[in-house]
């Protein structure tokens, strides 16, 4: 075989396993933002998208300068806070709670699963005006359609984690002769813990949007108050400011979510 | 603005609307779509509709109906609509600011004498001594949202009594209603075919009329967008020649009752095409009569009572200050009334 | 603590799982349970642990257990089953923590098996950072710890790769060495079965029978990998199985 030949046969061979892998960019989200929000700017400020259309992204945040500076961002967010907070650990502590009883009792979710099957595509925002008279046009029905909206997401995603424990682990719990106690709280809501979380990912962007819903009846102050209001005005710049609070607020939640998974279940792999 | 610019413009403007008369085959069946709310306000519209003024006037009109005022705005500002007639309230004025939209013309006006929106106390309310609008203070007003006709009726009512209230935004009259009926809210003003029915079932209390407050109040208007108010002079001034003869014709058989109990009898068949149209005719016919309010004739408006609604408006920071009655108002086609 | 086996039939519905099983479990002594697959090993097994109710015969304890054995019948899974979420001493924890123990006991308990299975510096690891071999080693800390009469072991070590089962294999051999336990341990593999066998039964393919009892007496310290004389064992044992191991394949593509 002469030289010339082997350098013929040896090849490289060719990479052909990229690609299908996410790779975290991180800055190109943001650059889709900064892009966006830039040709809105240009856009409007050149004339070529009218004043109808969309506001002056520089308006919008000139609009929730003032916001802050007048005080009046902490007027609407204080009490919109504080129903979302009330409203959601509502519906959230009640989902978990039944969801967890009808993962544990045959019974129980004989009777409960076609009653949420049937409440779930309920939208909650048709039955407002009937919290109104039930609790009443101050708080405690905006509480209530919160929670409300809440509770069903949460009680479906929680059993469905319930369901999902690994039988063998409870298998183990009773060949080692655990109390039915201990299995509950040392094996099933450990293991259904992920479950629940992603679940309540889902009901607390639930409860942000049924927060405008709550706040459209009788509510002088809050985050959704505030946006009807601009709506209704067609104040476009602080309709979009308000609606960026609810997205900035959207993303605080759900990378709160994030951090008790991180925290609650660092024994995932 | 001089007072002698605006009557020229008065001038002009009735002119304009005699010329329209004049000539309807300059639009000779133009298609254009009216949009309208199912209320006995927007009675000029239907009538002109169904008695043939709109063809009349050279006009092949599609009529177009819509829930609320807000979305029937939106689609005047983006062009799917091209004349309707609608409340002046925050939102109009904003969208005129935008150059979206104008206001040519008057419909709906409380008048001294004639029966006109009536102020409602719940009946809880009442019953715990809210007899009378001079008992306003501190009372919850209803209103469908902030910058609605309903929040410059009840703070213009409260200013004149010197009363502080506090106003819950409820979205829909619906809603209003029922947080009424539930003493949720102690007071409200409305229309009175809305309001009669409701004091007669005991859930409220009629306690004072809006006329009272605001004489002259110019309710609704007839609006348009900036384009057809600027461009199309032919073509809008045709319309509000159909739509006139149908004021001039509901005015004649409902108010002034020319044509007798008969005249009336029939008005109330076509209005009932569009209003009321779920209930029988007799169960319908109380509440359309109990609506009858005067509908300006030819389209005339107010124009002072806009003035002080924008100021109002102004004054509550609800619109922006530097809004100018020529950016809310096209008077060139209509007469304008200086009371 | 002995357990009989008298007469012991199961089914599933029509479906015959075992007939007819009577053995005797004695006491301090490995009990191998070989067999083709689905003919009723981990069946039998959750039969003798009390998971599920024999349709016919029982199961007997005779005499009774130690005094301070916590939990007589106790499993190792071919899977492990640790939960994730608890640390290696939190998961022999699990299974102390509803006994009367004293929290000086149950640390007591956990460090004496960690030690017995070497696992002392592994107590806080999370399952996740631990080999396959770990982890069984850290069930089977886990069942030592409740001092069982009788360990139940479901193919323990089929989930290992082969290197780490010659170990795990040497550990448990010098786990029962230093003090012997009684177990009933179930496997496909025929080399595990002779090392770790006092008792090897033969199952037969479905409805499970018992076809033959081989005794080995050789102690299981002197038993080693590749050791001529377990070989020959195994092969006569493969030789029983052969056909009704190729019989319960073609079952299975028949189904
Ligand atoms: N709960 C159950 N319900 C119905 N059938 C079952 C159930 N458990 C097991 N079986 C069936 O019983 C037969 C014996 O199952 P078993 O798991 O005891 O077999 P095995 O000998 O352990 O098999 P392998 O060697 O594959 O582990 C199988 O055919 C199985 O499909
Ligand atoms: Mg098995």
């Amino acid at each position: 075989m002469s030289e010339e030949q082997e350098t013929d046969i040896a090849r490289q061979v060719a990479f052909r396993g990229g690609g299908f892998a996410p790779t975290p960019y991180r800055w190109i989200g943001l650059a889709v933002f900064v892009v966006l929000i830039g040709l809105a700017e240009i856009g409007t400020q050149s004339g070529f998208i009218s004043p109808l259309t969309l506001p002056k992204p520089s308006d919008v945040l000139l609009t929730f300068v003032e916001l802050y500076n007048s005080g009046l961002l902490w007027t609407h967010l204080a009490p919109s806070l504080t129903r979302l907070a009330v409203g959601a650990a509502l519906g959230a502590t009640l989902g978990i709670g039944v969801g967890v009883l009808i993962g544990l009792f045959s019974y129980i979710r004989a009777g409960m699963v076609p009653l949420i099957a049937a409440i779930f595509p309920i939208p909650k925002i048709a039955l407002l005006p009937l919290f109104v008279i039930w609790f009443g046009i101050d708080e405690a029905s905006k509480y209530a359609l919160i929670a409300f909206g809440t509770f069903t997401p949460t009680v479906v995603a929680t059993y469905g984690a319930v369901d999902n424990v690994d039988r063998t682990l409870i298998r183990m719990g009773q060949s080692f002769g655990l109390s039915w106690k201990s299995i509950v709280r040392k094996i099933i809501l450990p293991g259904a813990m992920p479950g629940i979380l992603s679940g309540l990912r889902i009901s607390l962007a639930i409860a942000i949007i049924l927060l405008v819903a709550a706040e459209m009846l009788g509510a002088e102050h809050g985050i959704g108050a505030y946006i009807l209001e601009a709506g209704s005005l067609y104040n476009l710049e602080r309709l979009f400011a308000g609606v960026v609070i609810l997205s900035l607020l959207g993303v605080l939640l759900s990378s709160v979510i994030g951090a008790i998974e991180r925290y609650v279940l660092r024994w995932r792999t | 603005m001089t007072m002698n610019r605006r009557e020229a413009i008065t001038l002009i403007g009735g002119a304009a609307a005699a010329a329209g008369l004049a000539t309807p085959a300059l639009s000779q069946n133009r298609k254009i779509t009216v949009g309208a709310l199912r209320f006995t306000s927007h009675s000029g519209s239907f009538i002109a509709f169904e008695r043939g003024h709109f063809a009349d006037a050279g006009l092949d009109v599609e009529l177009k109906f819509f829930q609320a005022a807000q979305p029937m705005a939106i689609a005047i500002a983006s062009g799917s609509i091209d004349y309707a007639v609608t409340a002046v309230s925050g939102g109009l004025i904003s969208l005129a600011q935008k150059g979206a939209v104008k206001v040519i013309g008057g419909a709906l006006s409380e008048e001294p004498g004639i029966d006109g929106q009536k102020i409602l106390a719940s009946d809880a309310a009442f019953k715990a001594g809210l007899t009378s609008p001079k008992k306003l203070d501190g009372k919850i007003f209803g209103m469908s949202t902030a910058g609605s006709s309903f929040h410059y009726m009840g703070s213009k009512v409260a200013a004149a009594e010197g009363a502080a209230m506090k106003f819950k935004p409820l979205q829909k009259v619906g809603a209003i209603i029922g947080a009424l009926k539930s003493g949720q809210i102690d007071a409200w003003s409305i229309v009175p075919h809305i309001a009669k029915p409701l004091a007669k079932s005991g859930a409220a209390h009629i306690i004072g009329n809006v006329s009272d407050y605001l004489p002259n109040y110019q309710i609704t208007t007839v609006f348009t967008s900036a384009n057809n108010a600027a461009e199309q002079k032919a073509m809008t001034g045709d319309f509000l020649t159909g739509f006139s003869k149908g004021v001039a014709d509901y005015n004649a058989a409902m108010i002034a009752r020319s044509a007798g109990q008969d005249g009336v009898d029939e008005m109330v068949r076509l209005i009932h095409k569009y209003v009321y149209a779920d209930r029988p005719l007799e169960k319908a016919a109380p509440s359309i009569i109990n609506g009858t309010m005067r509908l300006n004739e030819g389209a005339a408006l107010n124009v002072a009572s806009i003035e002080d609604q924008l100021k109002w408006f102004q004054s509550e920071a609800l619109v922006d200050a530097d809004v100018t009655m020529d950016r809310l108002v096209d008077t060139s086609y209509v007469k304008t009334i200086r009371a | 603590m002995d357990i009989r086996l008298s007469g012991i039939s199961h089914s599933y519905g029509d479906f015959e799982v075992l007939r007819n099983i009577s053995l005797d479990i004695p006491s301090g002594k490995i009990v191998c349970i070989v067999g083709p697959t689905g003919c009723g090993k981990s069946t039998l097994l959750r039969l003798i642990g009390g998971l599920e109710a024999p349709n016919k015969g029982n199961v007997l304890q005779l005499g009774v257990p130690a005094e301070d054995c916590l939990n007589p019948l106790t499993y190792v899974f071919q899977d492990f089953a640790l939960l994730p979420w608890r640390t290696v001493a939190g998961n022999i924890s699990l299974v102390l923590e509803d006994h009367d123990l004293s929290r000086a006991d149950i640390r007591k308990s956990i460090a004496d098996v960690l030690a017995r299975t070497k696992l002392s510096d592994f107590a806080r690891a999370l399952p996740k950072q631990l080999s396959g071999g770990m982890k069984q080693r850290v069930a089977i800390a886990r069942a030592l710890a409740v001092k069982p009469a009788v360990m139940l072991m479901d193919e323990p070590l089929s989930a290992l790769d082969s290197q780490t089962r010659e170990l795990l294999m040497d550990d448990l051999v010098a786990l029962w060495t230093r003090q012997p336990f009684s177990a009933v341990y179930v496997t496909h593999n025929l080399d595990e079965a002779v090392r770790m066998g006092h008792m090897i039964v033969i199952l037969s393919r479905c409805p499970g029978q018992i076809r033959e009892i081989v005794h080995l007496e050789k102690p299981l310290d002197e038993r080693s990998y590749g050791d001529s004389d377990l070989q020959f064992r195994q092969k006569y044992l493969w030789n029983l199985m052969r056909d009704e191991a190729q019989a319960a394949d073609a079952e299975l593509i028949n189904v």
